[in-house]
């Protein structure tokens, strides 16, 4: 897939009221049904649990193989190892033939998907047909899913009539409860006439063979019922060790999925059971389990990726994840796996390029991290796919030109100081650029960009007067590029504020851009350049901390160390860095915070948590204790105050259309609490939501927790 | 003992009638006959595929029903549950904290009367009711084996992949019943 057709798929999505519409509410109602539903649970425990299980099974791969055989086998069932997916169709194809087999029903498995199965047995001349009803439909339609758990949801219930209309060639109304009686009466004649049932498992037990199926409809009691074969296809990743171990996953996939305490059916099949044979008379059924390799073993090979195995396909981080929510699940180009952990999938399971491409609709925010119930690290497995592919084809030439810009010191900062002057016919007097002209109007549309500043704060730095008679020790500031040469002013109020814990502030000239956006680009050999530089530039040796405040820097100057590994010197001076950083608000706090001397003023005042500060750095507490120490702040928090707002850096270039949207979601939420200021830690942020506010002529300030605090405390 | 018994079956109680179920607690299996009658007459249901277990026999079950002008089936139950209005089965198990029943149910038959049928009427030992999910994994895992088939069933069948809406009875029953019985 080319970059103009995800684009042109993005722009389908974005048009498609109904699937925004329903991914919007389900977005805001999962939050929080997911919640209730994990009442009297202690979420952590649980997933940890699921980490340890899965990745024994993981590491002992062979071993669980065998046993799950072994006793799947002791108990009737009649098993087959394929190593991709054309042995498995070609074994289910033999298994229908030696049966006799004509018709076949199937509920949901994804793993059969991936390996396009209906297709293979299509080609044998047999009916397949899917039960599940949002399967259903959209193999009507002839479309892919577009959600993992709700594959039609980007359909209204007119659709789908005028879809069961063709279908059964009789008028059906526009009514779900009719709908569903439809598919049922279709279904149902299919599930008598079936004579192989195919199912996929969410859990198989290595100690004893026994399969676990999800579902709420009773499609799978039925396919697993009635036919007289019966066929599972298990991927090796659904392994887990010990019987009484599915009770985690069982806690954990319904509540995450669709918010449910569990789903209406929760199935355990162990070996062969009975069935109705084709004479007509009660006997053990045909009983065969595929298991599945199909890529899966390379991902175990590949130290970055193994985690994968922990994934129990709950479809958590799809529900929670801001690009997802907006484009839905075709814009992921995949015929099985969509959305974060489904570019993942794709990559090893079903197309590299395609995933290539799709990896960029990741925004980083890390809100997937935060629901997974494997403890996966979706974010930073994206990352590395996007370094292997940058690595592997290089990045496009202005892309690529920009990040060397950027990493060449001198060259960048020049640069700067030259477009603070270039901007002016931009910028019309203000302090931001509302219109671009021609192709660079995307930057501008529903955002307004900052304008750069005149004077950099590496030029104010010297003249700020710091009164500290005895200092407690020194503090070495790491500003970043936009505090440096945009917002200056937030540079003051840290300087201030160590100032008054009494610490001495200096400022290491030579720092320049902290490498995060080569980084997140895939350009690993511009974000070593900028590491070695700034390790260089700040001498951490030298101060007894270094502080930040840009928690997107922070974490790019905390991740040198993943970029030195086989650099052991600069590695020590990695760690050295790491130990003595911190973001402003988190230090300000370990050295004692600040004596409230607020003016006093009655301001309201709402905070926005970034996604790196929030999930990367675990600061929310502090940030916000600052604020309402001080005196006039009213502090009134906002709607879903730690979602992202859509900025993630260069991602608002690559895709202002979806950046946007989400930008627009977060400004609702700001102009509900009534504040009249926002405040936040993130300069990168602080520059999008400005953007967004402005573009409505909102009287709402935007304002960093330094700059506030410096405002408010001003004698 | 009998204050967690009725502690637990007020919490499944509960549980299973938020996930639509309806609950019915009788004393001694005698009743069961009666009450079934009477549910199941207020329903409109005329026929019934019955899956004898030892509450429904021990409550003569099929006598009851069919005197009251039911048309009671207990054999060809293929045929019987995908026609008949109702399927009645004995279930092993009920989980409080879900108002999840649990069925041990490898017998073809057993399964058809459970699934095929729009209306589902379960009999259950009030006795029988565990507090929570651990409670019934250990239980299974301590059996000799697992059984070919263990269902947990919760409620009638469901949907939302039409705009997201919950919708009741889809290719499972539309309707779900529990008679528990003290005795």
């Amino acid at each position: 897939m080319a970059n103009t057709q995800l684009k042109k798929e993005i722009s389908e999505a974005l048009q498609n009221n109904v699937l925004r519409g329903a991914l919007e509410r389900f977005s805001r109602l999962y939050v929080i049904a997911r919640e209730k539903a994990y009442e009297g649970y202690d979420f952590e425990d649980l997933r940890n649990n699921i980490q340890r299980v899965k990745s024994y099974a993981a590491d002992h791969i062979d071993e669980m193989i065998d046993l799950f055989e072994k006793n799947a086998k002791a108990r009737g069932a009649k098993v087959f190892r394929a190593a991709n997916g054309k042995e498995a169709n070609d074994y289910v194809r033999r298994i229908a033939k030696e049966n006799n087999v004509k018709k076949v029903v199937k509920s949901k498995s994804m793993a059969s998907e991936e390996i396009l199965m209906n297709e293979a047995l299509r080609e044998d001349g047999l009916e397949v047909q899917e039960t599940d009803l949002g399967e259903f439909i959209i193999a009507i339609e002839g479309k892919h899913p577009s959600h993992m758990v709700f594959p039609a949801i980007h359909l209204t219930k007119e659709q789908v009539a005028d879809l069961f209309t063709g279908y059964t060639k009789k008028k059906n109304d526009p009514v779900i409860s009719k709908l569903v009686k439809t598919a049922r009466s279709v279904m149902r004649k299919k599930f008598l006439e079936a004579d192989m049932g195919i199912s996929g498992a969410n859990i198989a037990v290595a100690e004893t063979g026994t399969l676990f199926t999800f579902t709420n409809e009773g499609n799978a009691r039925l396919t697993s019922t009635i036919p007289r074969v019966h066929v599972y296809i298990v991927g090796i990743e659904k392994i887990v060790p010990k019987f009484k171990d599915a009770t985690y996953i069982m806690k954990a996939l319904p509540r995450n999925g669709t918010a449910q305490n569990i789903t209406t059916y929760v199935s355990l099949y162990t070996g062969a059971t009975e069935a109705y044979l084709e004479d007509g008379t009660k006997g053990e059924k045909e009983f065969h389990i595929v298991i599945l390799d199909n890529g899966r073993r390379k991902i175990l090979q590949d130290e970055k990726f193994r985690q994968i195995f922990n994934c129990i396909r709950c479809g958590g981080c799809i529900n929670v994840c801001p690009a997802f929510q907006l484009v839905g699940g075709h814009v992921y180009g995949g015929h099985a796996y969509t959305g974060g952990i489904g570019t993942i999938l794709t990559a090893f399971l079903t197309s590299e390029e395609t995933a290539n491409q799709v990896q960029n609709l990741c925004l980083q925010c890390g809100s997937c991290t935060e629901v997974c119930a494997g403890k996966l690290n979706i974010p930073e497995m994206i990352l590395e796919l996007r370094n292997r592919h940058g690595a592997k084809t290089g990045l496009p030439f202005t892309q690529k030109f920009a990040l060397d810009v950027v990493s060449n010191r001198r060259l960048f900062h020049s640069l700067l100081r030259i477009a603070s002057v270039a901007q002016k016919p931009f910028t019309k007097g203000q302090p931001v650029i509302r219109h671009l002209p021609m192709f660079l109007s995307g930057l501008t549309e529903g955002r307004s960009l900052p304008a750069i500043a005149k004077t950099p704060f590496r030029d104010i730095f010297p003249t700020i007067k710091q009164d500290v008679p005895n200092p407690k020790g020194t503090v070495a500031f790491y500003a970043g590029c936009l505090v440096d040469f945009v917002y200056p002013r937030i540079g003051e109020g840290v300087v201030s504020a160590l100032n008054e814990v009494g610490y001495k502030v200096v400022f290491p000239e030579k720092q320049s851009c902290c490498g995060a956006p080569a980084s997140y680009m895939g350009d690993k050999e511009n974000a070593v350049k900028s590491a070695i530089l700034n390790i260089e530039a700040l001498e951490a040796e030298k101060v007894d901390y270094i502080v930040s405040a840009c928690p997107t820097c922070t974490h790019g100057l905390l991740d040198y160390q993943k970029l030195l590994e086989d650099k052991p010197e600069m590695l020590k001076r990695a760690k050295v860095l790491a130990e003595k950083l911190y973001d402003f608000p988190k230090l300000i706090t370990m050295l004692g915070g600040l004596k409230d001397k607020g003016d006093g003023i009655p301001l309201k005042v709402t905070y926005h948590d970034s996604c790196h500060l929030r999930r990367t750095m675990g600061v929310y507490k502090e940030q916000r204790a600052l604020l309402a120490g001080t005196s006039g702040i009213e502090l009134i928090e906002m709607k879903e105050s730690d979602r992202c707002c859509g900025f993630a850096g260069s991602y608002s270039i690559k895709f202002p259309e979806i950046s946007v949207p989400i930008l627009q979601r977060k400004i609702q939420n700001i102009l509900e609490t009534g504040a009249e200021v926002v405040a936040l830690d993130c300069p990168g942020c602080l520059m999008q939501i400005t953007g967004g506010l402005d573009q409505i002529n909102s009287k709402i300030k935007v304002k960093h927790t330094a700059e506030l605090l410096l405002d408010k405390r001003k004698k | 003992m009998v204050e967690r018994l009725n502690d637990l079956y007020e919490k499944f109680k509960a549980k299973f009638e938020g996930v639509n179920g309806e609950c019915y607690r009788v004393a001694k299996i005698e009743e069961i006959g009666n009450l079934a009658v009477k549910i199941l007459a207020n329903k409109g249901a005329k026929t019934i595929a019955l899956y004898e277990s030892p509450l429904s026999q021990a409550a003569k079950l099929k006598e009851k029903l069919c005197s009251a002008g039911f048309e009671v089936h207990t054999d060809n139950l293929f045929a019987a549950s995908s026609q008949d209005d109702v399927g009645i089965t004995e279930v092993n198990w009920g989980i409080a904290e879900l108002g999840s029943m649990v069925q041990i149910a490898p017998e073809v038959d057993n399964r058809l009367c459970s699934t095929l049928v729009p209306i589902h009427l379960a009999l259950l030992r009030t006795k029988s009711i565990v507090a929570d999910v651990d409670e019934i994994m250990e239980i299974l895992d301590n059996l000799p084996q697992i059984p070919g088939f263990v269902g947990f069933i919760t409620g009638p069948s469901r949907s939302s992949d039409i705009e997201r809406i919950l919708e009741i009875g889809v290719h499972g029953p539309e309707q779900v019943i529990l008679i528990l019985v003290d005795e």
